[in-house]
């Protein structure tokens, strides 16, 4: 097998972060929606427990579904209803953003290692 | 919604916050109106946002499969609406042609202050999504060189 779990593994994480991405920016534009509660892409829980299956985690991690859900945890800090925060929405895009770059440079990096040991150079 | 989904999203939270900027410049320049289009003294105007239900595309990918995974289409306005619970302002002014009986005037029911401090908010808000979008453009390039 050319590609691995690792390798299939980093794949599903950059897709992860662009859903979250989606959903953090879904909550930037409603953030003057009164009554709008936030979503969010929890995407290393449903990540960890396909790697830790163990022998299975090729198959787990193939059938991984990267849905938004409301989060119901965060309480409602504004007059209006509305449950979300700019700065933390902000901070919480930044670091996904910044996660989602450091998976595609580790891909990248065993793409190269694949490629040199292919003989076709970096 | 796929790749570009995350621009799509952050897109319709500026065309709102655009459109509440325009709104709000409109209730500005309307402050001293005593003559509306309905002839009454102007009233101030308010935008209504609420969350997109999501585009046709995305409905079709999330009836497709789960896997697909899918997301509302960000924000949209759901109206403007006249503000008609803030009283007209009453000012004494026996010269202006639009004064009553009484010499007092309707003025519209704008304040300056809070239409600035919706200004600013509108503002904040419109960077936000900018920010968002420029992260989103930073994944796509990033996720790109991996064809390199």
């Amino acid at each position: 097998m050319l590609f691995d779990t690792t390798q299939l593994a980093l794949e599903r994480a950059i897709e992860g972060a662009g859903k979250r991405h989606e959903a953090l920016a879904a909550n930037l534009a409603n953030a003057n929606t009164p009554g709008y509660q936030r979503v969010d892409v929890d995407f290393h829980t449903a990540l960890a427990a396909a790697v830790g299956t163990g022998e299975a985690a090729g198959g787990a991690l193939k059938s991984l579904s990267f849905a938004p859900t409301r989060d119901a945890s965060a309480g409602a800090t504004r007059a209006d209803g509305s449950t979300v925060d700019v700065d933390s929405e902000s901070a919480k895009l930044a670091a996904n953003a910044l996660e989602q770059q450091a998976a595609v440079q580790v891909a990248h990096a065993r793409i190269g290692i694949l490629k040199a040991a292919m003989g076709t150079g970096t | 919604m796929s790749l570009f989904g995350g621009l799509e999203i952050s897109a319709s939270g500026l065309t709102a916050e655009r459109l509440r900027m325009d709104v709000t410049a409109e209730n500005l320049a309307n402050a001293q109106t005593t003559r509306g289009a309905d002839g009454q003294p102007y009233r101030r105007k308010e935008v209504v946002l609420q969350e997109a239900a999501g585009s046709f595309g995305a409905s079709l990918s999330a009836a497709m499969g789960p896997n697909q995974g899918t997301q509302g289409g960000g924000v949209e306005v759901a109206g403007v609406v006249q503000d008609t619970a803030t009283p007209l302002k009453r000012v004494y002014d026996p010269g202006h042609p639009d004064a009553d009986a009484q010499g007092y005037v309707s003025m519209p029911n704008v304040d300056t202050v809070t239409e600035m401090v919706d200004l600013i908010s509108a503002q904040r808000a419109y960077e936000a999504n900018v920010t968002a979008m420029q992260a989103a453009k930073q994944m796509f390039s990033k996720t790109l060189e991996l064809l390199r």
